[in-house]
């Protein structure tokens, strides 16, 4: 590590010693993908600022999204980075392009802490603190009374068409979770699974339901994640059952969410660009804690704000996890261009 | 004076002028949400009552409902048989609880409406100051993006049925008040001053010559705000109401081109039955009144 950090210094240090021009020279032009959610937008625009004013780089950004990107990235080699990769939904093909060299991870965990599952809302957590796991939740569907039939309990799963709609509906049969007292309740979209939290929880009402982080929204409700209790079921169970149509899993075994994988991902021409092992460095250094990231999306959408002025606040008020990241070098040209 | 920037009121401003409107709605949410939910508690049971009444009712029954209702509006065998024909492939393809889900936030939605609207429209036609209020409101009801009153509709009675009802009624109510608006107002003079020469009252002269009169037009509004309503079956779903319009959005984002077309084609059918049946039985209401006119 040290020897990796000296080397990093002394390779800064050189191109320090010549002019700006060699630098830019040196790092080029970067095409980041910016995704079209918050947070991978936020997380675009701190790498396009660092980048330019730390290393020198010329970075552009083109939209994209999960599957679209990739696609690009693994046929066309454009955009050269995929900042925020959620890679569960493209798990297979993504690990034939690792292997086969045409695609590299930059970083594995560029976030520490993502997740998704199951969440409950704070005034739920504070009044019946003996709720702590699913199973626990799972007993007591008198307190998320539906709408519809208040005799049974509302779990707001995922919005018809995700991914996520067959995880939730496979878990609801694995835990038996119609017997128990349950009703698996479909939100219609995006908006209707966050509008349906926010009302309940801006009225301190019990919530229980499906939910992802880093998003503003569990930030800035406070919403607590209750875990399974029940181990990680296997590979088999999740990927050849659970993740599947109802009819092609006959019998789903309970189990705790599969891990979320978020990685940075590069393209083959870039890594082998003369000038990106410094980029590459500072990628694979690039950790943001959750709550830190959180933390920028909440101030995202208390501001209406987006990624750009969002990556501008992180950078000023921020200074003890981004300067981890680079050199004091590095550090000190992005300070003296953000100020 | 720089005339390529035009002098907004700035970024800062802007954004706490936003803020104060989110933050008032939410207090009105957290102030009021409850008792609005209570209010529409017995529409919210109506609503279970009837789904679950329509699910429950033997497939066959409600054939013959369907096509006996189709038959007293529109005294068409032609009609009947294809209503009951298109219901039976309503069935095979595996649409049937789903299409009963439609139906019944559908009906209710209509009632609703209807029975919103039509007084409405009446006031309209009795005076000048209330056409000129109504009129704007109805506009930017009919162009306001569905998705922009969504997002206050679900802060303040979260998913289901009711804010879907209500999303539905926002956009399908104004044909029915502008048509009972038109219909009484196109009544002739005539028939109005001869009725003002029997000494009818005021009330008499709406209920027995301008509303019978009126009738043709009024049923068109009534057959259009029925067509709008299934046309926000897709919407409505987004907010979570069951129905049609579930496996719609599930085939958008997966590309399912057949299931899409197979639930697009089940609303499109149920619109044109109701469709058909309302307009036959609109235009009987026509005939009538021209073999009067010939007597």
């Amino acid at each position: 590590m040290s020897v990796r950090k000296i080397f990093k210094k002394a390779a800064i240090g050189l191109t320090l010693l010549f002019s700006s021009n060699i630098a830019i020279a040196e790092c080029g032009e970067v095409v980041l993908a910016e995704m079209n959610w918050s947070s991978a937008q936020f997380m675009a625009h701190v790498d396009k600022l660092i980048l330019e004013s730390g290393y020198g780089c010329k970075v552009s950004m083109v939209p994209g999204a999960t599957v679209t990107t990739f696609a690009s990235m693994n046929e066309k080699n454009k955009p050269d980075v995929a900042v925020q990769l959620w890679t569960n939904s493209i798990r297979v093909p993504l690990k034939v392009a690792l292997a086969k060299g045409s695609l590299h991870s930059a970083n594995d965990h560029p976030i520490s802490g993502v997740t998704e599952g199951w969440w409950i809302s704070p005034a739920t957590v504070k009044a019946h603190p003996e709720l702590k796991t699913v199973l626990d939740v799972l007993e007591r569907p008198d307190l998320f009374p539906d709408t519809e039939d208040p005799s049974k309990g509302a779990f707001i799963g995922c919005p018809a068409g995700w991914g996520c709609q067959l995880v939730n509906a496979n878990l609801f049969r694995a835990f038996e979770m119609e017997r128990k007292g349950w009703k698996l309740v479909d939100p219609g979209s995006a908006a209707g699974l966050s509008g349906s939290m926010t009302k309940a929880v801006e009225r301190g009402n019990d919530w229980f339901g499906y939910y992802w982080s880093p998003t503003a929204i569990v930030r800035k409700h406070k919403m607590v994640k209750v875990p399974f209790g029940v181990p990680f079921g296997g590979a088999d169970n999740w990927d050849g059952c659970i993740v599947k149509p109802a009819q092609d899993c006959a019998d789903p075994k309970p189990s705790s969410w599969t891990d979320s994988v978020v990685q940075t991902v590069v393209t083959d021409e870039f890594k082998k660009k003369t000038g990106s092992n410094v980029v590459m460095a500072y990628f694979a250094n690039r950790i943001y804690p959750i709550d830190a990231l959180n933390d920028m999306l909440v101030y995202m959408t208390d501001n209406q704000f987006g990624g750009s002025d969002a990556a501008v606040e992180f950078l000023l008020t921020q200074e003890a996890i981004w300067t981890q990241w680079v050199s004091a070098d590095v550090a000190t040209k992005i300070k003296k261009s953000i100020h | 004076m720089d005339f390529n920037q035009f002098p907004s009121m700035g970024r800062e401003d802007l954004r706490d002028f936003k803020k104060v409107i989110d933050n008032g709605f939410r207090d009105f949410s957290r102030e009021f949400g409850e008792s609005i939910e209570l209010f529409f508690e017995p529409l919210l049971r109506f609503l279970v009552w009837l789904e679950q009444l329509l699910q429950a009712t033997p497939w066959p029954i409600i054939i013959i409902v369907v096509g006996g209702l189709a038959w007293l509006g529109s005294r068409s065998t032609k009609i009947v048989v294809s209503s009951v024909l298109s219901f039976f492939a309503i069935g095979y393809l595996g649409m049937w609880e789903d299409t009963m889900s439609t139906l019944a936030i559908i009906s209710v939605s209509t009632i609703v409406c209807i029975s919103m609207g039509i007084p409405l429209g009446v006031m309209m036609a009795r005076s000048e100051r209330v056409q000129k209020v109504v009129t704007p409101i109805l506009d930017i009801m009919q162009t306001i993006p569905a998705f922009v009153y969504l997002i206050p509709v679900v802060m303040l009675l979260g998913i289901g049925k009711v804010p879907g009802l209500i999303a539905v009624c926002i956009y399908a109510m104004p044909p029915v008040v502008r048509l009972t608006n038109l219909g009484i107002r196109l009544v002739e003079k005539e028939a109005l001053e001869a009725a003002d020469a029997f000494g009818a009252s005021s009330t008499q002269r709406l209920f027995g010559v301008q509303i019978p009169l009126a009738l043709p037009n009024i049923f068109a509004g009534v057959n259009q705000t029925i067509m709008m309503a299934l046309s926000m079956v897709v919407i409505a779903s987004m907010i979570g109401v069951a129905g049609l319009g579930v496996p719609v959005l599930r085939s958008i984002s997966n590309q399912y081109l057949a299931l899409g077309l197979m639930n697009g084609l089940a609303i499109v059918a149920l619109a044109i039955i109701f469709d058909r049946v309302s307009q036959e039985y609109g235009s009987r209401l026509q005939k009538h009144r021209q073999g009067t006119q010939h007597d």
